[in-house]
């Protein structure tokens, strides 16, 4: 049945994909959507995109087996938006489609500073893209309920695990080469709207449960936690005590680049030019704040009612990580008010709306790189920004799917591994290295291309590096390369907490050092269009 | 758009308070909202005693303090909304406009100076 549920979805999207593709015609159309969508529209789009089956199934495990621990990531994630709220404007008016966009308008046409912006949006975009990947091919066996060494129609788990990342991989290249923004921002928003629905009836079903009293329910969960009276504290699964004050830095490092991330994420910066002026931006991450937040009030309810409800040992029974948490409470709660039918009916329709989310998010993140590599790199670094619309359409289709394939790839390769730090570092290398190089470009008088390039390496290659030389890597108790492999320096894993200090150091530092004169005429021009929006792409604006 | 053009917008005494407004705003809300974050993270990682105290019922400080994130954040962002409706946008639409009218008139002299220019071609061949 979930199957089934997911093929509605399914054609129903790739209806909306090729409405989408009729109405494609030019740059504007395929890279912004035309700049046609209202803010709420973009709104939904954006949570859309943010809310990744990580947070949704992730963030519910993590609760339901650590308590209050898994709700620091709601926090971080979602008082991240303020940043946004704060930057959205300013790059609305300034940019035309990517990041790229903001950062070469005070230095002209300089290709370096093109090349690097591309660079780190296809790095950030793919890190984050195989993380995806690995996990819908991890869920997969669990949706389907085929356990290890058990077959599902003749078809191993592992098996199910390639299907799963080759069937993704090939519904997110059609979604973006065919209907680009237009197809993709539609996708989202309906993966938001089933996601936001499917969400709140579970939250409604399980409060219920405990007669509408949160502290109820907390109580029975602390009461089946297994670590009853530790459950709702701080300290189960970051920070412990054991781990000392590394331990306790690690987890700072964390939450650093988890609220510093967002504004830098290359799918969410793109989804700010689909609207057509500052105000409809601003509306948008409004909308977005109020949705990303309500999601993840509600994974509070999913979490510790899965605890309360299923139990932590039953959980842990059928994924050690947690990962099924909402759908055992789907399944569960169901049962409890509908009989065994309900159960069914409830876990096929959280199953097809974890499936949703999935597609949605690594096609946004497709999206944003090939934008990245068909207007950054092939529009004005080949190209000198002479491209005919029509061959930067093509490029941009083209890379997309170039993009996917490589995603695919490199999914299948690690599908076994556990890539979940993926994540974390993809944020980490958002906020290391892009934010400091939009911050400065908006608002540093003195700072010029030198300056933009060095953060933006600066960041990408430090971030990168410290997770190498970490725990991740070698040494640790779950690090990638078996024991006897160790070659860690640095003592943590996350590394936003001296990867992002050190970016905006490089880019202070490169800015000068190099004798080049930063254009004070150009820097009071992109104030005044940040600010204004006097000469921003308006929705019908002229190539 | 041209340099004089520019030159006077950007010295304009409106696009001056602008400028400050945005700066004090954008200060206050990055230093409102980062400082009560880091301050719960720290909670969370050093006072931990605390943070198990009991509020109310089975909810105890840390959940409490998590859930007030939430709401400090709803309240920031719409707080930041008025705030930008009110003292940022009249001023900034009205720049605006008078970069668009400054704009249309030198578009409107060019296409004067061009026709100028085809006319006397037309006549001296």
């Amino acid at each position: 049945m979930t199957i089934g549920l997911f093929a509605v979805f399914i054609v129903i999207t790739l209806g909306v994909t090729i409405w989408a593709r009729v109405n494609t015609k030019g740059t504007d159309d395929f890279y912004a959507g035309g700049r046609g969508f209202s803010g709420p529209q973009n709104g939904l789009a954006l949570a859309g995109d943010y809310m990744s089956a990580a947070s949704f199934l992730g963030i519910a495990g993590i609760i339901a087996l650590s308590g209050y621990d898994g709700f620091l990531y709601s926090i971080g994630f979602l008082v991240a938006w303020l940043l946004t709220l704060l930057l959205v404007e300013l790059m609305r008016n300034a940019g035309r489609f990517t990041m790229a966009d903001v950062l070469s308008y005070r230095v002209g046409k300089r290709p370096r500073v093109r090349t690097a912006a591309a660079v780190s949006t296809v790095t950030v975009s793919v890190f984050y893209l195989v993380a995806q990947m690995v996990g819908a091919g991890a869920l997969v066996g669990l949706l389907l309920g085929i356990h290890p060494g058990e077959t599902f129609m003749g078809i191993s788990p592992e098996a199910a695990k390639v299907i799963t990342i080759l069937a993704v991989g090939m519904m997110m290249i059609f979604y973006v080469s065919y209907g680009g923004m237009k197809g993709t921002t539609w996708v989202q928003i309906i993966k938001a709207v089933l996601l936001m629905a499917g969400t709140t009836v579970l939250t409604v079903l399980v409060l219920g449960r405990f007669g509408f009293n949160p502290s109820e329910m907390l109580g029975a969960a602390d009461a089946r936690s297994g670590q009853p009276g530790d459950f709702l504290n701080p300290g189960l699964r970051y920070a412990k005590e054991a781990d000392g004050i590394i331990g306790k830095l690690d987890f700072v490092s964390l939450a650093v680049a988890l609220v510093l991330g967002t504004a830098g994420l290359p799918h969410i910066v793109g989804r700010f030019f689909t609207v057509p002026d500052a105000r409809a931006a601003r509306t948008s991450v409004n909308w977005a704040i109020g949705l990303v937040g309500a999601f993840y009030l509600m994974t509070l309810a999913l979490g510790f009612g899965a605890t309360a409800l299923v139990g932590q040992a039953a959980i842990t029974a059928q994924d050690p990580s947690g990962n099924t948490a909402a759908l055992q409470l789907a399944q569960a709660v169901g049962t409890q008010v509908a009989g065994p039918l309900g159960g069914e009916i409830l876990l096929a329709f959280i199953g097809a709306v974890a499936f949703a989310t999935i597609l949605a998010v690594v096609s946004g993140l497709v999206l944003a790189s090939s934008t990245s590599l068909a207007h950054d790199f092939f529009g004005h670094v080949l190209m000198l920004g002479k491209p005919k619309e029509s061959q930067e359409v093509a490029v941009a289709r083209f890379s997309a799917f170039v993009i996917g394939v490589f995603a695919v790839f490199l999914a299948v390769v690690v599908r076994d591994m556990n890539v979940a730090f993926l994540v974390a570092l993809a944020f980490a290398m958002a906020a290391s290295a892009n934010l400091p190089a939009i911050v400065l470009s908006l608002f540093w008088r003195r700072f010029n291309s030198t300056g933009v390039v060095c953060g933006i390496y600066g960041g990408l290659i430090g971030s990168i590096t410290l997770v190498a030389l970490s725990p991740v890597m070698s040494g640790g108790p779950r690090s990638l390369l078996p024991p006897p492999v160790d070659f860690h320096v640095f003592p943590l894993e996350n590394p936003g907490l001296v990867s992002i200090p050190f970016a905006f150091l490089c880019a202070v530092i490169g800015t000068l050092l190099s004798r080049e004169k930063a254009d004070p005429e150009r820097y009071s021009e992109l104030s005044l269009r940040a600010l204004t929006g006097a000469g921003a792409h308006g929705p019908q604006s002229t190539p | 758009m041209q340099a004089d053009d520019l030159a006077a917008l950007a010295t304009d005494e409106r696009f001056r308070l602008l400028k400050s407004r945005f700066r004090r705003l954008a200060l206050t809300l990055v230093g409102a909202f980062l400082g009560w974050y880091f301050l719960y993270i720290a909670l969370s990682a050093f006072a931990r005693d605390f943070m198990a105290l009991p509020a109310i019922g089975h909810v105890n400080v840390a959940l409490l303090l998590g859930v007030l994130q939430f709401v400090s954040t709803f309240v920031l962002a719409w707080r930041y909304t008025r705030y930008a409706r009110r003292m940022l946008d009249p001023l900034s639409a009205e720049l605006r406009d008078e970069a668009g009218q400054r704009q249309a008139e030198r578009d409107r002299e060019r296409r004067i100076l061009a026709e100028r220019h085809r006319i006397e071609n037309w006549t001296r061949r």
